[in-house]
């Protein structure tokens, strides 16, 4: 096993946190009202073009693979940044990439390469569950094609998004739709979400015209695999951001005419914030920088990502807030919105317990039907 | 160039798989004389045909591998599970001797420490210095050219079976702490030095107390100069154990597929909060396996170990002790049977893991102290004015 970032990749790393040093303002957003920063957004596809890293050059994108888009998300996650991007580039273009159509890929794909086009994908019903083979919304396929009915929740920005992509039971099983942000029919609502960083939206869909993008259910799963090892990326960069605040914190902070960060309470903490911060880095980097060659290694990879990520991400920015004190409690210090972001992202794609039991399965631990599944 | 690199490796790790194959000794004997003799066969074995040191300099009869090789050397070792170098710290005297060792102490000792013709163990801990060793007070009196060495020594690993042990000794005034102390090497059998074992927590005998009464000690036996012994036992010695970290990741692995599949054999799996335990672990083991990894990635393109060497022991050592907890607690009463008793579940081995792991986060500097180090070391978070520097 190779773990370790090229000079290039270390390059694409040192812009990308230039840029965001620059440009990406976490309170300006949050005085917006929308997690959406559409400046933002248009000055990463014009200045580094970021939205079409992962996507082929055939369809106007630079080609780049796993391990850059790892680099992308683990500096956007401790910028708090460009939360579209994990919908876009993290969860649609792999489910495009992967759906076998080449008219429908170069429909789509260069209008995310270019930043035009926001896409995502939508999954999630009443039952809160993550299973890409249970939907209860329909698609009845009629002289003018599929239509879609059906409510779906946590659909990430959801409402800023030109593409959705949706799963519908046609009958014969779940399959994969592509439905217009502005279609007929479709009605969105932007979630309240504790996360305020973070853009979900309830769809709901009466009669939407949508087009067939795959019949085969592995497509949303491979998809949804490929954003849960982008996602432990953005979760690790955010658990380094909340380390980072943390220490520095302590360094500056007095009490009892000494740092406090001097203390062994505080210094033994950040210790164990540091052991869980490497252990996130470790588990998404191995997830990004390994091929997986069949579902099933992405499937692992995507779980131990997501079970170890996860847990590191709550866990230090719980302590990054303990460690602030009082002014960590304020809306007015940033390490709220990462406390927030990390308990959204805790159960964005899965919770950790549903993602315990798939690796079981996945791992051998238990076999396929003993556990329910 | 990567391409030789890369056939060279290839063509070293056939080398080592084909000695192996001719020399490996198989299963070990059972009794404490009789693996011993066998450890320091192997021991000589690999010495006499050029396997032993893989980090070591060839003219101390070491390989001189360059770092890369001494992964594949490492992985290749553990691949055929042949024992361990016996004693304790000789990889780290062994070091100290190559780096700060007069030309006859190296010609006297790391020839024969690489073949185990010298068994090595430690004597750094007192009764009342552990976690503060500056603190310790076993002293050398300067005789003519020897030292006569006094005090207590305790938590010897292995020193029942040393031929020689190296020591931290006061050669300053009481107070002088780390500025006052000095780097001897011990021939354990000297008139004066007696070694007890310890019994530990889990029924074994496995490190001991040295007492040493008046021992004569040659001055040409002190590595450094004199009261320079803190800082040199305190250098750090290159990367060879960061060469094994992949193996080390490889051996908890094992340990982690032998609890599934005794909690699969018990049928406890389909308890979700059981395999959702045994997920957990089974992601852990990963991590490790990826922090060794990029440890020797780091090693490899800077230098440096990184920052997840210095997790890494913490992480491991914790883990160690939530694995044989839960072990324990997934065996249910059976968990609690010695390793004698006729019903128990295969030979005790995770009762008594359970025990022996508390020395995890006890044994070569505690969790605390190491927390203490990542926080001052890695992070930068002001000294504590109470600790002495490094």
């Amino acid at each position: 096993m190779e773990i370790a970032f090229t000079p290039e990749q270390e390059e694409l790393r040192a812009v990308l946190r230039g840029f965001l040093a620059e440009h990406a303002d976490r309170r300006r957003l949050l005085d917006s009202g929308s997690p959406h920063d559409a400046e933002l957004w248009r000055r990463m596809a014009t200045g580094i073009a970021v939205q079409g890293l992962a996507v082929p050059e055939e369809y106007g994108g630079s080609g780049f693979g796993a391990a850059e888009m790892c680099v992308v998300f683990e500096e956007l996650g401790g910028a708090l940044a460009a939360g579209a991007l994990l919908a876009t580039a993290g969860l649609a273009v792999p489910a495009l990439l992967a759906c076998g159509d080449e008219e429908i890929k170069a429909e789509h794909l260069p209008g995310i390469a270019d930043g035009s086009t926001i896409a995502t994908l939508a999954l999630v019903e009443a039952d809160g569950s993550w299973d890409a083979e249970a939907a209860r919304t329909t698609a009845k396929e009629g002289a003018d094609g599929f239509a879609i009915d059906g409510t779906k929740y946590f659909v990430l920005d959801g409402a800023a998004a030109d593409l959705i992509l949706v799963t519908a039971d046609t009958g014969a099983g779940t399959a994969l739709f592509a439905v217009s942000g502005t279609a007929p029919g479709l009605t969105r609502r932007a979630h309240e979400a504790v996360d305020p960083t973070r853009e979900m939206a309830r769809l709901d869909f009466a009669s939407v015209p949508a087009r067939l993008v795959s019949r085969d259910p592995a497509v949303t799963g491979t998809a949804l695999d490929h954003a849960r090892i982008a996602l432990a990326a953005e979760q690790a960069g955010g658990a380094r951001w909340c380390l980072d605040a943390a220490v520095g914190y302590a360094k500056t902070r007095h009490q009892f005419d000494r740092p406090i960060g001097e203390f062994q309470a505080i210094k033994h903490r950040c210790a164990d914030m540091m052991v869980a911060v490497e252990a996130a880095r470790s588990a998404a980097y191995a997830a990004a920088l390994t091929p997986h060659p069949d579902p099933a290694g992405l499937a692992v990879a995507a779980a131990s990502a997501q079970i170890c990520c996860s847990r590191a991400y709550t866990e230090v920015a719980a302590g990054a807030v303990q460690i602030h004190g009082g002014i960590g409690f304020t809306w007015e210090h940033d390490v709220h919105l990462y406390y927030k972001r990390a308990k959204t992202d805790e159960v964005l794609f899965g919770t950790p317990d549903w993602h315990r039991d798939r690796l079981a399965r996945l791992s051998g631990i238990t076999e396929e039907g003993t556990d329910g599944h | 160039m990567a391409t030789d690199d890369a056939t060279g490796d290839e063509a070293f790790r056939a080398s080592v798989r084909a000695f192996l194959k001719e020399h490996a000794p198989g299963r070990p004997p059972r009794g404490a004389a009789e693996r011993l003799a066998f450890a320091k066969a192997w021991a000589a074995t690999k010495f006499d045909h050029g396997f032993a040191g893989p980090s070591w300099p060839r003219e101390h009869g070491g390989m001189d591998l360059p770092f890369p090789r001494q992964v594949i050397y490492n992985e290749e070792m553990a691949r055929v599970r042949v024992p361990a170098h016996p004693g304790t710290g000789w990889d780290m005297v062994g070091p100290t001797v190559i780096k700060y060792g007069t030309p006859e102490q190296q010609a006297a000792y790391l020839r024969p420490t690489l073949r185990a013709d010298i068994v090595w163990a430690q004597g750094f801990s007192e009764p009342d210095a552990g976690s503060d060793l500056p603190g310790l007070r076993t002293t050398a009196r300067r005789d003519g050219d020897h030292y006569v060495v006094t005090g207590q020594k305790v938590w010897n690993t292995n020193a029942d079976k040393a031929d020689m042990l190296f020591v931290l000794v006061r050669t300053g005034t009481r107070e002088s702490r780390q500025k006052g102390i000095s780097y001897l090497l011990v021939d354990a059998r000297a008139p004066g030095v007696t070694v007890r074992p310890i019994r530990d927590m889990t029924g074994r005998e496995h490190f001991c107390e040295i007492f040493f009464d008046e021992v004569r000690v040659p001055v040409a036996d002190r590595v450094g100069e004199e009261n320079e012994g803190w800082r040199i036992a305190r250098t750090t010695l290159g990367h060879e154990r960061s060469a094994g970290a992949l193996t080390q990741a490889a051996f908890y692995r094992r340990i982690v597929d032998e609890l599934i599949a005794l909690a699969r054999e018990r049928g406890a799996v389909a308890d979700p909060g059981v395999r959702r335990r045994l997920a957990d672990f089974d992601v852990r083991v990963r991590v490790m396996n990826v922090h060794a990894a990029r440890t020797i990635a780091s090693i490899i393109a800077t230098g440096e170990p990184g920052p997840t060497s210095s997790v890494s022991r913490l992480y491991n050592s914790v883990f160690e002790q939530e694995l044989h907890e839960f072990a324990v607690d997934l065996l249910g009463p059976f968990g609690l049977l010695g390793r004698g008793d006729p019903d128990t579940v295969q030979r005790g081995r995770w009762t008594t893991g359970w025990l022996a792991t508390r020395a995890s986060t006890i044994g070569a500097g505690t969790a605390e102290i190491h927390r203490n180090t990542i926080a001052e070391q890695v992070l930068g978070l002001p000294r504590d004015p109470a600790m002495p520097p490094r």
